[in-house]
């Protein structure tokens, strides 16, 4: 059994339903990521766990208890905020052993608790000090090390990254990570970010308006996204409608485009609409005749990324995107060329809706 | 930037009306500070003031008044926290109505809020359809009408009491202060207790000091429920003295100002602390 279920959670407010149908089962020391666009439901959910939100039907359960109906403040889960939510009237001492104090545990224990926390959040002078004298990301520090001084059963982290400058943003969830991974706490994690999702989780579920799009690991959710959603929401995507021209051989047609697939068309008659998508790296210049599709464009536009470059190029009425690797040694083509791009079978993914 | 060229930069009219609001300010206490002081003729001192602390109805009046204050103040703050509170928290929509509410006072004066309570609370409470009496009139007893005063004078510090801890609820983001307690196992009690109430302390102080003086000054409720307050001694002291009323008003004032500076002093570093976040 696992260790935090929702089963079958739905929440509305008045008639607006916030979250539909949604089901989860998170195992224990695993870090589960909400990805979605604001109003997607995923903090709406976060406080069902949480218990700040009570579902208008289904159950949650934290190991093996089913919480649905107790309050926050008799549920054994720790929580991160956006914006930090540190006591301001207390030291950050105060603020990592509030918790423990409303335990009543010995003061002895508490003062150890406090210092091992600081230890791991790499403060170990910082405890007299007040959340005011503190950086952003040093207060979301002792926030981590607030919600983890009770040792909850799961810690749940809301946007903890988005009020932080990028360096630290990055450099906080490698840090929130290794932590996560350390003490094998149980984790559930909302972002609106995608870089931050997918280099932090274990798995990732994304939502869109109240649904589950796709629950999978975040190689199964780039890679092969399910639905158009999560293609488009998830990196740069080319997706376009395609008709299914040969079962035999699996080929799409996009407008003139010829598109050989890899996945299975069987369920499919000849004729049937579908959408197709193809990620920009996954397009290149190689002139490997044995890729299946091979496609003659004329280059549109270049636009250096950094360690990206990314050529905009013209097929028919399409525009497609391509990513390359830079290095000081690459030889890009000039806008106005005709060049010829290929892709492999696998390469085109079919999207489901 | 020196002091000097700084004070220069402010423009003209910036400065004039300034300087009309000090002499606005300043120059009636200066008459009054200067009254007090020629009880004697041709010569400045302070015999208003001895004269006037010597009467022994000025320490029963003048501690009266404090008592009844620190009374009032708590009972503010046992009904206005919470309530800002859960409006802030809960009920949101609930704001226009109850800022309507703190805001009858300016509304409705103090004479007909003191008649009101005269005219409900000097009749006994009966349990209805029965002659059996509940309570006797509050108005009767001494417990009674200190309790309808201190009821008159919360509904009078209302608008200030409300708007500084409203205000003081406004710079926390009480909501995820109070989720994050919550999510550590607090209470709602040791939530207001050892988060809320230290975050808005000084607010609190600021709401507790308006209430103080209006208390203190107070002079409508106090005489008609009959009450020795301070308000109505210096009213009486003021019908058959000249120079002791100056006395005890500007003593009263610097009072006040005296509470405002140690309120300053002890807030200060707790403002900084529960400001910044």
């Amino acid at each position: 059994m696992a260790y935090l279920e929702l089963n079958n959670i739905n929440k509305y407010f008045g008639k607006t339903a916030a979250v539909e149908n949604f089901n989860l089962q998170v195992e224990r020391g695993e870090l589960v990521s909400f990805l979605g666009p604001s109003g997607c439901g995923k903090t709406t959910t976060l406080r069902m766990v949480a218990g700040f939100e009570t579902p208008t039907q289904g159950r949650v359960i934290i190991n093996n208890e089913d919480v649905t109906h107790k309050s926050p403040n008799q549920r054994d889960v720790g929580m991160i905020f956006q914006s930090y939510a540190l006591f301001p009237n207390l030291t950050v001492a105060g603020n990592i052993g509030f918790g423990l104090k409303i335990a009543k545990k010995p003061a002895e224990e508490i003062h150890k608790r406090v210092q091992d926390m600081l230890d791991l959040i790499h403060m170990p002078d910082y405890g007299n000090r007040y959340p005011y004298q503190l950086s952003g990301g040093q207060q979301q520090r002792v926030a981590l090390a607030r919600a983890l001084a009770l040792s909850p059963d799961v810690l749940l982290l809301d946007e903890p990254l988005s009020a932080l400058d990028a360096k630290i943003r990055v450099s906080l969830r490698s840090e929130i990570r290794a932590i996560q991974q350390e003490l094998g706490i149980t984790a559930i994690y909302v972002t609106h970010d995608q870089e931050e999702a997918l280099s932090i989780s274990d798995r990732i579920v994304v939502m869109y308006n109240g649904h589950i799009e796709q629950i999978g690991s975040p190689f199964q959710i780039y890679n092969f996204p399910e639905t158009a959603f999560v293609a488009s929401f998830i990196g740069t995507l080319n997706s376009f409608n395609a008709e299914v021209t040969d079962l035999t051989n699996n080929v799409l047609r996009v407008g003139d485009l010829r598109l050989t697939t890899a996945e299975n068309l069987e369920d499919r008659k000849v004729g049937d609409k579908v959408m197709i998508a193809i990620r920009p790296e996954r397009l290149n210049f190689s002139s490997d005749l044995k890729k299946a599709n091979l496609i003659d464009c004329t280059i549109e536009n270049i636009t250096f990324l950094g360690s990206i470059v990314r050529i905009q190029v013209k097929v028919g009425d399409l525009r497609l995107h391509m990513d390359t690797f830079n290095n000081p040694f690459l030889e890009l083509p000039k806008i106005g060329d005709k060049a010829e791009i290929t892709c492999s079978r696998e390469a085109v993914i079919i999207l489901q809706h | 930037m020196n002091w000097v060229s700084k004070f220069r930069k402010i423009p003209f009219w910036s400065w004039f009306w300034f300087i009309l609001g000090v002499i606005y300010f300043v120059l009636p206490l200066y008459a009054t500070l200067d009254f007090s002081l020629r009880m004697e003729r041709d010569t400045l001192g302070f015999k208003a003031y001895a004269v006037a602390f010597q009467d022994p109805a000025f320490l029963k009046t003048f501690s009266y008044s404090i008592m009844l204050a620190i009374l009032t103040i708590i009972v503010s703050v046992a009904l206005v926290v919470p309530t800002a509170y859960w409006i802030r928290l809960r009920l949101p929509e609930a704001r226009r109505i109850v800022e309507f509410i703190t805001l009858m006072p300016f509304v409705v004066p103090a004479i007909i809020l003191v008649f009101g309570l005269i005219r409900i609370y000097s009749s006994p409470l009966e349990i209805p359809f029965t002659s059996i009496v509940l309570l006797q009139p509050l108005t009767n007893f001494k417990l009674g009408t200190n309790i309808l005063i201190i009821g008159g004078y919360v509904v009078l510090g209302l608008p200030y009491m409300y708007r500084s801890v409203d205000t003081g609820m406004r710079t926390v983001d009480v909501r995820t202060l109070t989720e994050a307690a919550q999510s550590m196992g607090a209470s709602w009690a040791t939530i207001i207790l050892k988060i809320i109430l230290p975050n808005v302390r000084t607010a609190l102080l600021s709401g507790a000091l308006l209430t103080f003086a209006i208390v203190v000054g107070e002079v409508i409720l106090a005489s008609f429920l009959g009450i020795p307050a301070f308000g109505p001694y210096l009213f009486l002291l003021g019908q058959h003295r000249a120079y002791e009323p100056a006395a005890l008003s500007f003593t009263t004032f610097l009072l006040t100002w005296a509470a405002m500076g140690i309120i300053q002093l002890v807030t200060g570093g707790q403002s900084q602390a529960a400001g910044a976040h």
